[in-house]
């Protein structure tokens, strides 16, 4: 009998493509909502992203309640504190989220306040704590890479202990994503980089970590063709609507990947140094991405070599002999971080991002082994081993 | 038929191992942290008074150690004096059973969601590296394999035989103890 188990789960609506935006009005409106409050971010709003998102809702008869456009990158429990309470001076009875990671982070968290009651949401932090369903929530995702969307988890800074509050429930998913490539059409070629890079580590830890399974190995390989096939060609021509699409749709599809399979080593190192130099998240995963699998290649060969279908297509996977397509899919990822560094310039090594010092990698290595994603790690790390890693990334 | 009738006591025996095992697990938590500088190293992190629980849900087995200070930990039996701050929960006792009969790695489990964390998880974490390292001193080389994701290359056999006697000797003292009182 085999001892293989797992579990996969995400319940949440995809609704991609051409004119995507336009379906909001009927998908709330089929949860009951009539008063939707958009929450978003001052960046967002300034690309004009939000005006196709309300002329969809305003031409459906469908107002827009509230607007509320500063949410930090970085969203604290004060900033979910005053939105809850302008959502419910508003009397509004759902929740938009439009933009990035911590936007729709801070939608989630507003709406367990709104649906649960109080003001503190630090109240409701840890796992299943929650455990009604909230008020109806679509995301807009403005960026293809975070995967939020299809995520069950949210993190808030607690501003008065500074720590970083995780909630973690399956009611906290929305009811729909909307994927439509207006919304990523007008993302600058270093975010659009990163980001992408981001969708692929994800895609990649979950074909390679210890929780994969059948169901999200299937997602994170479709991913990563994705986001091979058309990465270079949306840094080529920004304005290709098809490109952005794949890439806005291969990074939900890494999101529902790494959701249940979770993430390794690359996700501890690029948590730890975000935290110490405030590094973008989807930099430090691409930073690290080759790095960490080099490290962990005899632990993951079988699967890591699968991958070269997916990174280099058929005809480079069936001239790769066998034993050596685990390292050929090292070099195709880097391969394409090289090519991305001649396109936009996005860092390679900790060095050339020039905001981290040598000094620091003890620290981050430090940080980096208390990470939960250390668990699903395919080999265990050591400090020692955590340490090298970081000196090979340094330069 | 027969496999109907002797259901009860196969239930009753997984019950009463995996009941034995926290004791042992417990116990030897607080003596391995009293021999081994690796495990005071990433004890002392924990908060002075931390108390770490890790049972079967919903009201099975449990094992409570606190932390002291200075990396070392006390055995609280399965009664906390207060509210645990970590819970490390098995979801049935069929879960516990398959990682404290070595059939299931603890990290194989953590990726199966056998187990719920219930407080700071790079402190589960942390505590997962400290139960490991005692596995990896306690269980025979074959059975550790098993136990831990990685069996540690600089841990050679005099290290081991010796570490393991002082814990399995504390342990042994320490069942004692708790039976005279």
């Amino acid at each position: 009998m085999t001892n293989q188990y797992y579990e996969f789960f995400c319940p949440v609506k995809v609704i991609a493509g051409k004119a995507a935006l336009e379906h909001i009005p009927y998908e709330l409106t089929g949860l009951g909502a009539k008063r939707p409050m958009i929450v978003t971010d001052k960046g967002v709003r300034a690309a004009g992203l939000l005006d196709p998102v309300i002329a969809a809702c305003e031409e459906s008869g469908l107002e827009i309640i509230s607007i509320y456009d500063d949410v930090p990158p970085d969203s604290s429990t004060g900033v979910v504190k005053d939105i809850a309470g302008i959502y419910r001076r508003e009397k509004c009875d759902s929740l938009i989220a439009v933009g990035g990671g911590s936007a729709i982070d801070t939608a989630k968290a507003v709406n367990i306040l709104v649906s649960e009651g109080g003001d503190n949401i630090a109240e409701y932090s840890g796992a299943g704590i929650i455990k009604h369903p909230l008020k109806p929530f679509l995301v807009v995702p403005t960026t293809a890479g975070t995967g939020s969307e299809v995520t069950s988890v949210a993190v808030i800074t607690d501003t008065a202990k500074s720590v970083k509050l995780p909630f973690t429930s399956s009611f906290l998913l929305p009811n729909a994503a909307v994927i439509d490539p207006r919304m990523t059409l007008t993302l600058p070629p270093h975010i659009t980089a990163a980001t992408a890079m981001d969708a692929m580590t994800h895609a990649t830890e979950a074909f390679t970590c210890m929780a994969k399974n059948p169901l999200s190995d299937a997602y994170a390989t479709a991913a990563i063709k994705k986001i091979s096939g058309s990465l270079l060609k949306v840094m080529d021509n920004p304005k290709d609507s098809d490109g952005r699409l794949e890439l806005a749709q291969a990074s939900t599809m890494a999101g529902i990947a790494f959701s249940n399979s979770m993430v390794g080593l690359v996700h501890a190192l690029g948590h730890a140094t975000g935290a110490i130099c405030h590094l973008p998240h989807g930099l430090c995963m691409s930073l690290y991405l080759p790095y960490v699998l080099e490290y962990n290649l005899e632990s993951i060969r079988q699967p890591l070599g699968e991958l070269l279908l997916y990174l280099e297509g058929p005809e480079v996977y069936s001239a790769t002999p066998s034993s050596r397509r685990a390292e050929a899919s090292i070099s195709a990822l880097r391969k394409l971080r090289d090519e991305l560094h001649k396109r936009c310039k996005l860092p390679r090594t900790l060095k050339e991002t020039g905001s981290v010092e040598e000094h620091q990698l003890d620290t981050i290595a430090e940080l980096a082994m208390d990470d939960g994603s250390m668990m699903f790690n395919p080999k265990e790390v050591t400090l020692d081993d955590a340490r090298a890693v970081l000196k090979k990334a340094w330069a | 038929m027969l496999a109907k009738r002797i259901q009860p006591m196969v239930f009753q025996a997984r019950r009463l191992y995996v009941e034995l095992m926290f004791q042992v697990m417990g116990r030897a938590l607080q003596a391995v942290s009293e021999i081994d500088a690796d495990v005071q190293k990433e004890a002392r992190a924990l908060p002075t008074g931390f108390l770490f629980e890790m049972m079967v849900m919903p009201n099975g087995s449990r094992l409570i150690v606190e932390h002291l200070g200075d990396g070392c930990f006390h055995y609280h039996g399965d009664s906390a004096p207060r509210p645990v701050n970590l819970s490390i929960q098995f979801k049935h006792i069929v879960h516990a059973f398959l990682v404290l009969s070595f059939q299931e790695k603890t990290s194989v489990a953590f990726a199966n969601d056998r187990m719920l964390v219930d407080g700071d998880i790079s402190y589960a974490i942390r505590m997962t590296r400290i139960l490991n390292r005692l596995e990896t001193f306690i269980l025979p080389k074959l059975v550790a394999k098993r136990a831990v994701k990685e069996y540690p290359s600089n841990l050679h056999l005099p290290e081991k035989l010796l570490s393991a006697a002082r814990i399995y000797l504390k342990v042994a003292t320490n069942f004692v103890e708790t039976v005279r009182t």
